[in-house]
């Protein structure tokens, strides 16, 4: 398993694309999470009635303990991000035909997968340390008064780590399928961006919200929308509680669908040609 | 002994078209084993299969007499049609990989084939910036790797200068004197009648033949002859007793007897004995591509 994992890195360290990549990840998650921020500071910051109910409402979600689920919310709208790395590690294989080297020089057909598949672990990782990084950091810096309260909440990085490994795991699926990187790419956003979004919206007013089974929204679901939606009024409340109640149902979705995906790659690599 | 390679009753269709059709035979240990045919006989999918790259729709195939698997390819230098390489890394950092993958060579080795394969100056660069020839020479390497006991060319000489074809060629002769078991495919039927001991024919997915290079060329004895009138030669030798057919070709006669049945010093003694003296006889070996062209010609 090591080995496998050493040889992945052989192929990953020089590889031009994971370190741009890695680089906008850890640029875009603090980024974008510092724009929510200022955001919110703008709307809270001043001696205004607006202001003073801006802060009621909202509370702090950059301070313990919400920012982990805050900063996880935010930063889970980017996983294009990544995903456009992984689409691109596994075509790449295909591109250079490296695929049919690795067996041939000894790799078994399901090692080949396994190594693929610390290819997505490896950056779903990396990419929930930018997180956790992210979101400690906020929590230290929008209010010192509350660090004592990391401890709260701390379930959102096993969350985002599994919501990051099944969405990319979608990705792995698309790229290994299609084979060629700008139609999964395509596919990716197409699908990501639109389709399910216009299926979950419709389904959830129009089919009884079956659109929560839907892959994208699957995992989605493990993460929803931070607290301070939820004092916007009563309906938003009971929306909110229900949610936070479907999470555990939701890992157990995502992660039946996530060994199903490796599953059927495992299965289509044992006996197809290469 | 045990062959290096077996295989028994391989089939492969793509859709309707049939690939393999029941190939069978064996690569002796030590030998250098030619694949010949034209395009599309089926030669780069029967390598694939060997390899597991194909699936085979029917039939077996062994490797040092056992099935097929991940530990029989470790053991074995293969180049598969192109040179599959990552593009963005350096041949040392490819040869790395290979080396990591299969447990052949070390980084002495990586070296050491760079330098077989003169790819020692340009190590370092991109195999994005390789021409043909280096990236075929980089996938040579790459077979070389570890002193493998068996290797497996498809088209080794595909991209590469008369130069390289030549050093190449040595290459595999030396290997070849080195006990190494070398199992090729080409078009290149001049080179493999250079450095093959065996080979085997293809043509549209069936095996037409396969055997040690001398028994598969003769299977007739030709006797070329000339003299200062060849056509009275051609007339004259007409009346020769036990050849199956005679031509002219040029100012050569060429007359074909059944194998090992062309009786040299009777033949001369005719010629002497009727008023001609030859000024060439000598027996000659059917080339490869004149073998190849009998056999795929439809």
């Amino acid at each position: 398993m090591f080995a496998l994992i050493k040889i992945e890195w052989l192929k990953i360290k020089k590889y031009p694309a994971f370190w741009w990549m890695l680089g906008i990840v850890a640029l875009t998650y603090p980024g974008t999470n510092s724009m929510a921020y200022v955001g919110y500071l703008k709307a809270t910051t001043g001696k205004a009635l607006s202001n003073n109910l801006a802060k009621m409402f909202l509370g702090n979600p950059f301070a313990f303990p919400d920012a982990w689920h805050s900063v996880a919310y935010f930063s889970s709208f980017f996983i294009l991000l990544p995903s456009i790395l992984v689409i691109m590690m596994v075509t790449n294989e295909y591109t250079f035909r490296t695929h049919r080297q690795n067996i041939i020089d000894g790799w078994s057909r399901s090692q080949y997968i396994t190594s693929k598949l610390f290819d997505v672990l490896i950056i779903s990782v990396i990419v929930t340390l930018v997180y956790v990084l992210a979101a400690a950091g906020f929590g230290v810096y929008a209010d010192s008064s509350s660090v004592n309260r990391w401890t709260e909440g701390l379930q959102y990085i096993p969350l985002f780590l599994l919501q990051t490994f099944a969405q990319l795991t979608i990705a792995f699926l698309l790229g290994y399928l299609i084979k060629k990187a700008f139609i999964a790419l395509g596919i990716f956003l197409f699908y990501y961006l639109i389709v399910e979004n216009i299926a979950v919206t419709y389904a959830r007013f129009k089919m009884n919200d079956i659109g929560r089974f839907l892959p994208f929204e699957m995992s989605d679901r493990l993460i929803p929308a931070p607290p301070f939606f939820s004092r916007m009024g009563k309906d938003a409340k009971e929306a909110y509680t229900r949610l936070i109640g479907l999470i555990p149902e939701h890992v157990v979705y995502t992660i039946v669908l996530t060994i199903l995906i490796w599953i059927i790659c495992y299965a289509i690599h044992k006996r197809r040609d290469l | 002994m045990q062959p290096v390679l077996t295989l028994n009753g391989i089939c492969k269709s793509y859709g309707k078209i049939q690939a393999l059709k029941n190939v069978a035979f064996e690569v002796p240990e030590g030998s250098v084993f030619g694949i010949l045919g034209p395009n599309g006989s089926g030669k780069t999918t029967m390598l694939s299969i060997i390899l597991d790259i194909l699936k085979a729709d029917a039939g077996s195939f062994a490797w040092f007499g056992q099935p097929g698997s991940p530990e029989t390819r470790k053991q074995i230098g293969s180049l598969l049609e192109t040179p599959n390489f990552y593009h963005y890394l350096s041949a040392v950092d490819n040869l790395n990989i290979t080396h990591a993958i299969s447990g052949r060579g070390s980084a002495a080795d990586i070296d050491h084939v760079l330098e077989i394969v003169k790819l020692s100056e340009r190590k370092r660069s991109r195999f994005s910036a390789y021409s043909l020839g280096m990236k075929q020479r980089l996938a040579i390497a790459a077979a070389l790797l570890g002193d493998p006991q068996v290797l497996v060319f498809d088209e080794p000489t595909n991209g590469l200068d008369p130069v390289g074809i030549a050093e190449i060629r040595e290459l595999i002769k030396e290997l070849a004197r080195r006990g190494k078991t070398i199992i090729m495919a080409s078009h290149l039927l001049d080179e493999v009648e250079k450095v093959c001991t065996h080979v085997a024919i293809l043509k549209k997915g069936t095996l037409l033949t396969a055997g040690p290079v001398d028994e598969v060329l003769t299977n007739e004895d030709i006797v070329e002859l000339s003299c200062s009138n060849p056509i009275h030669l051609h007339d004259l030798l007409i009346g020769f007793p036990g050849h199956t057919h005679i031509k002219l070709e040029g100012n050569k006669v060429q007359l074909f007897f059944p194998i090992g049945t062309a009786p040299m010093e009777d033949i001369n003694r005719y010629c002497f004995e009727k008023g001609i003296t030859l000024n060439l006889l000598f027996a000659k070996k059917k080339s490869l591509e004149t073998k190849f062209f009998e056999l795929t010609n439809d």
